[in-house]
């Protein structure tokens, strides 16, 4: 329950307005990286592939994973880095001595992430409309996702800030474990194109079914039924949002 | 806010730094509106009680009330109350000083257009209009002391707790400050303040409390503790530092 909503919005103002204020940083190279896999893998390779099996041009395949790549990157980056150098400098204090509850702070950090993921997807959807027409099938489901992968991958990236000791322990995650994870989670490939061993550990790789929820929301069709990758990326917001703020509460690496 | 008499009332609190025992049954009430000198050498249990009541470390046993509201199980209420001014210069480094203290309002839920008045009232007070849209990296040491001093008092809080507020500032800016808490004191704030500086402590506190290894050694009005000694030789005997 939120009772401090003027707290909670000049928290989450200050965490908007800080990307916003380096946009060149944090909205656009998104954004360019966005227009380069589109046009490589997109246009150039994508037109010698043979996709009419899947019912999309390769390209259509292609946009719906890289908006997820590119939300869960800079949501990621966005809390994280934001709460560890408030954490470096000790500004977090400034947080931990308001009047907001530990729901509270964490609602107001995690906006900046959110905001982000929004934008940059909005951003990364307007320039693939550029390369190919791009229908919203499904625009409730879409939003449903764009939101959930957004809170996901901030809070985890709040996880990350806490948990991380140093600047290089920051990456640590998103380099080794997201960013593979990513790459394996269908953005460039149908699952059924890998080999068996292949798919059956793909299963377990919780971003297949947020790109296949993705993707679906776009296209109108997925590797995996819509029901598991909503109950999935439902299940995933909760989880994380909650051990991010019981992590607050105990003040892990907060509070001495 | 509850209606009592006392501002803070700790209770056999107790803190550990690992195996380090930094607060060892510390019992000790403040009353509202006094002006309280929490005294001790280097490493004493100073900074770790003020955390402890401010909610910036946990403490392992024992009680902390702010008003009546238990400062971990009414955190929200306790720290609506507090005013901190820390030893640190822990500034957000991309916000213009005013933005600065115009995010603190907002967090204590002060609406935009009051918190800026306030900001501008309070930058005035600490002769800082003129730095009102630099970063804090641009303004020295004692310009960085009163901005300090200017976050902790943006929600208008009942406590004000000042970790050395003084320290490293030049003499004009030290009275200026005395001036300032002193004032704010006779307008019935309560004022916690922990200094190294004797003269200061002698010279604004009703109460003082001294604390060494992690112990309350002494607590009392200003002329109970004196008993007619300078503050220095009763902390020199207390902390029995030579």
């Amino acid at each position: 329950m939120i009772i401090n909503p003027i707290g909670v919005a000049a928290l989450s103002q200050r965490e908007i307005l800080r990307f916003l204020s380096v946009a060149s940083q944090t909205i656009f190279p998104p954004i360019v990286t966005s227009i380069l896999y589109l046009y490589i893998f997109g246009v150039a390779i994508g037109q010698r592939v043979d996709f009419s099996y899947f019912g999309l041009s390769y390209l259509n395949f292609i946009i719906p994973g890289i908006m997820t790549m590119h939300i869960i990157s800079s949501a990621y980056e966005n809390t994280s880095s934001s709460l560890f150098i408030a954490r470096w400098h000790n500004h977090i204090q400034e947080v931990l001595l308001a009047p907001l509850s530990y729901f509270e702070m964490v609602l107001g950090l995690l906006a900046g992430g959110v905001a982000r993921g929004v934008l940059v997807a909005v951003g990364v959807f307007t320039v693939a409309s550029f390369f190919t027409p791009v229908a919203i099938l499904h625009p409730c489901v879409l939003v449903y996702f764009v939101l959930t992968i957004s809170v996901i991958f901030s809070c985890a990236g709040m996880i990350g800030a806490l948990w991380a000791e140093d600047f290089s322990m920051l990456n640590l995650w998103h380099i080794y474990l997201i960013v593979p994870a990513i790459f394996m989670g269908g953005v460039f490939h149908p699952l059924q194109i890998l080999p068996r061993m292949v798919q059956v550990i793909s299963v377990f790789n919780p971003m297949y079914y947020l790109v296949s929820g993705m993707r679906y929301s776009l296209t109108g069709v997925s590797d995996v039924p819509l029901a598991s990758c909503a109950v999935f990326s439902f299940f995933m917001t909760f989880s994380f949002f909650f051990v991010t703020v019981y992590l607050f509460k105990i003040g892990y690496k907060l509070r001495t | 806010m509850r209606n009592s008499e006392i501002a803070i009332s700790l209770l056999k609190v107790t803190k550990f730094y690992n195996k380090l025992q930094a607060l060892d049954n510390v019992s000790f009430e403040v009353k509202r509106g006094d002006f309280f000198a929490f005294l001790g050498p280097n490493g004493a249990g100073k900074t770790t009680t003020i955390n402890c009541l401010t909610g910036l470390s946990n403490h392992q046993s024992g009680e902390i009330k702010v008003f009546g509201y238990d400062a971990t199980r009414d955190y929200v209420q306790s720290r609506r109350l507090i005013g901190l001014c820390a030893q640190e210069f822990n500034f957000d480094p991309f916000l213009t000083i005013h933005q600065l203290l115009v995010y603190q309002a907002g967090y204590f839920g002060i609406l935009p257009m009051e918190a800026s008045r306030r900001a501008d009232a309070l930058l005035a007070r600490f002769q800082l209009t003129e730095k009102r849209n630099c970063k804090h990296r641009a303004l020295s040491g004692g310009m960085k002391k009163r901005l300090l001093l200017c976050r902790a008092l943006i929600h208008d809080p009942e406590i004000l707790i000042l970790d050395e507020p003084t320290a490293g500032c030049d003499l004009e800016l030290k009275f200026l400050i005395w001036d300032y808490l002193a004032q704010l004191n006779k307008e019935g704030k309560t004022i916690f303040l922990t200094t190294h500086n004797m003269e200061e402590a002698e010279k604004l506190c009703k109460t003082i409390g001294i604390i060494n290894h992690g112990k309350i050694v002494r607590i009392g009005d200003k002329k109970t503790v004196l008993q007619d000694k300078s503050l220095e030789a009763v902390f020199l005997e207390v902390t029995g530092a030579e």
